[in-house]
């Protein structure tokens, strides 16, 4: 392993941070009482603004340095000084969805925000979030013996269906359409609904934001970044990492789970703690890190391994300015980019601790 | 009719769980309205007979029918990894379930799964879901964990959720044939009938017309109105006569479809009392679909039938769509209708 670059982990035990995680724990029930509040909340890429005001107000519980920039929630903790190190840590607060085009009678043309999977979108519920409030909506599908042959819909092909006679004084282009399908608890501690993708992710950022706010002696400073338009190519954590401008970043995002269909080498497994990503493109004394810190406090985790970028925030913070150093931790998920997400609150339990160590280390390694 | 009575039937009925073989919470709540108005009984394929008493007894038997089962989804294995596989009941389109949830017979919330897009190959991109790559997922750790909730033979039921919009349209599962069963129970509660009839609220249309099949063998009748949801497709994906019926045009009465010829002089009948009485009624534009009335019509020595359909967009899925105007204009067409033929 190189040595002589600043943050290489050395894997020595270090009593810094020794019981500095249990202080303050928030509550399961209370945890998944966030993340559901959060994750239904209706924001696609672009209109993330209800999102970002439920975050800020969440954060400032913790902080009293929060603001919204470019539409990025940005929280700070702890004073910046030139002698410490400065660290960003991510997750995005916009879902898929899709975005009116036009109106024609009592239908709306829509385009699709993000990646979805048009296989899943005959009848899907969603909501058209006009400027005088919100308009239900279905998305229209052909009856089976009227489709000449059964084929998935084109991009070209999407059309949504507010059942209004006429809907022009309602609904107009540019309006966000989300799905219609809050997030809910289900069985053994899991959840799920729509949006859970990357708010999930948020919601650890959340409860990070608390711990490190209970902790007196941090060894480096940090930025809490709950950012836009990641599902369109991470647009907001461009600009936000360039005004951040952090010496170290730790993204939170989703990833894979294993479930029907998925290959076992391609996933994690829900419940099975977080997914720490090794790529050429990522730190890997950063990757280390999290996995030694993970060991001491006996964290489940597994690795994610990918063979270049990581299709995440991560890709932007290595490249931005003069370059970040950049680690990943996922939270497994099954069905993404669907209404019927599914996570395990004990991923999101353990990483929020995962991350909150990764920030008491950061500087006293050195 | 009572218009308001109709739509609070309307919502009350869809917002009941009854796929087809499982509709006993429906007659229940329909048992539980007509108990102390009606003599009645129930068959043994579940079929509920009502025996309404008018104020004259016609010289021929006139029965009025609806099914009270929805389409749904039934659980055909329980997988190690504690998922459920899916098989449909009734003609549903594994469209029409994926990437979404789903309501298990014990209430539980689960989603109905399939790998992420972005695992997809592009050809796996371009093919429509099928149930035999589906299943439902209620959070269960494993096979046995799963097993304390759910076993094969369950059914699952698409998530309620009745919206009204703002200018009437109704959103729900299972219009089809709730519709037709408030019909029924609002002309029942408001004794807007003249002559003795007999409802036939039945089981199993959804899987072959069956419990018609056998309530046309108990009643006998010599006419039949068989009141039903039928497909509109007036949707900027489809054009003229392929659009089939068109919501807000009024009662669809129907001349033929893939299971039935409907009587001619009852077709003309039902045209001439819509057109009389200011009531909009339309008929479809192509040949697709099929309801109760295939089983009625060659039922005994034959049964001269009719069909009043609400025409109803995005039909056996969670998110039927329909008017109440053209809902009222059924019952209203279906009451005169009623009449008419018992004073023959």
């Amino acid at each position: 392993m190189p040595t002589g670059v600043p943050g290489l982990v050395k894997h020595t035990r270090k009593a810094t941070y020794e019981g500095f995680l249990r202080k303050v724990k928030m509550e399961k029930s209370e945890f998944i009482s966030l993340v559901c509040r959060l994750a239904s909340i209706n924001a696609v890429s672009g209109s993330e603004s209800p999102a970002a005001e439920f975050c800020a107000a969440e954060l400032r519980k913790y902080t009293d340095d929060v603001y919204i920039k470019a539409g990025n929630v940005i929280a700070n903790i702890g004073e910046r000084k030139p002698d410490k190190l400065h660290l960003l840590l991510d997750a995005h607060i916009d879902r898929v969805g899709m975005i009116v085009c036009a109106v024609d009678g009592g239908f709306a043309k829509v385009s699709q925000v993000g990646g979805l999977d048009r296989r899943i979108l005959p009848a899907q519920r969603v909501i058209i979030h006009g400027r005088n409030g919100d308009v239900c909506g279905t998305v229209c599908t052909l009856p089976p013996h009227l489709a000449k042959e059964k084929k998935v819909m084109e991009p070209d092909e999407l059309w949504v269906d507010t059942g209004l006679a006429d809907a022009a004084d309602r609904i107009t282009q540019g309006d966000p359409v989300s799905f219609d399908s809050p997030c809910e608890e289900i069985l053994g501690g899991r959840i799920c609904g729509a949006g859970l993708d990357d708010r999930a992710g948020a919601a650890v950022m959340i409860a990070v934001a608390e711990k490190l706010s209970q902790e007196s002696e941090l060894p480096c400073s940090v930025t809490v970044m709950l950012s836009t338009q990641e599902e369109v190519t991470c647009r907001g954590a461009r600009v936000g990492a360039y005004h951040i401008d952090p010496d170290i970043a730790l993204e939170v995002d989703v990833s894979f789970a294993l479930c029907g269909g998925e290959k076992p080498e391609k996933c994690g497994k829900l419940g099975g703690g977080a997914m720490i990503g090794i790529s050429p493109t990522l730190d890997r004394a950063l990757s280390d890190r999290l996995m030694g810190i993970a060991q001491e406090l006996s964290l489940p985790y597994q690795t994610e391994v990918m063979h270049g970028t990581t299709g995440t925030n991560a890709d932007y913070f290595t490249i931005s300015r003069s370059g970040v150093r950049t680690a990943y931790a996922a939270i497994p998920l099954r069905y993404m980019h669907t209404p019927a997400e599914i996570v395990d609150i004990s991923d999101l339990m353990n990483i929020t601790e995962l991350a909150a160590a990764f920030a008491g280390r950061c500087g006293t390694d050195e | 009719m009572n218009n308001a009575l109709l739509d609070s039937l309307l919502e009350e009925l869809c917002r009941i769980n009854g796929t087809s073989g499982r509709e006993e919470k429906v007659r229940e709540y329909i048992i539980s309205k007509i108990a102390d108005k009606c003599e009645y009984e129930v068959t043994p394929l579940g079929c509920l007979i009502v025996r309404y008493k008018g104020r004259r007894t016609p010289s021929k038997k006139l029965i009025i029918s609806a099914h009270m089962d929805e389409v749904g989804l039934i659980a055909t294995y329980i997988n190690e990894d504690g998922t459920i596989a899916l098989d449909c009941v009734g003609g549903v389109s594994a469209d029409a379930v994926i990437g979404r949830t789903v309501v298990t017979e014990s209430g539980l919330t689960a989603a109905v799964g399939s790998k992420a897009v972005h695992n997809l190959s592009d050809e796996e991109k371009k093919t429509p879901a099928s149930f035999d790559k589906l299943y439902a997922d209620i959070g269960a750790a494993d096979r046995e964990d799963a097993l304390r909730y759910i076993r094969s033979g369950d059914v699952l039921y698409f998530r309620d959720g009745y919206t009204v919009t703002a200018d009437g349209g109704i959103i729900s599962k299972a219009i089809d044939d709730r519709a037709g069963c408030a019909v029924m129970l609002a002309l029942i509660l408001e004794n807007a009938l003249e002559y003795d009839t007999t409802f036939t609220f039945v089981t199993q249309e959804e899987v072959g017309l069956r419990g018609a099949r056998t309530a046309a063998y108990i009643t006998e009748p010599d006419f039949a109105i068989v009141l039903e949801a039928t497909t509109a497709a007036d949707i900027p994906l489809s054009e003229g006569a392929a659009r089939c019926c068109e919501l807000g045009k009024g009662a669809v009465v129907s001349f033929m479809d893939r299971s039935t010829i409907y009587d001619r002089e009852l077709f003309e009948m039902s045209r001439r009392i819509a057109e009389e009485n200011g009531i909009k009624w339309q008929t479809k534009t192509v040949v697709a679909g099929g309801n109760d009335s295939g089983a009625i019509n060659i039922s005994g020595d034959g049964v001269r039938t009719t069909a009043i359909s609400v025409p109803c967009r995005y039909l056996h899925t969670p998110s039927c769509l329909a008017r109440l105007e053209d809902f009222h204009d059924c019952a209203e067409l279906a009451r005169l209708m009623a009449d008419t033929l018992s004073a023959q």
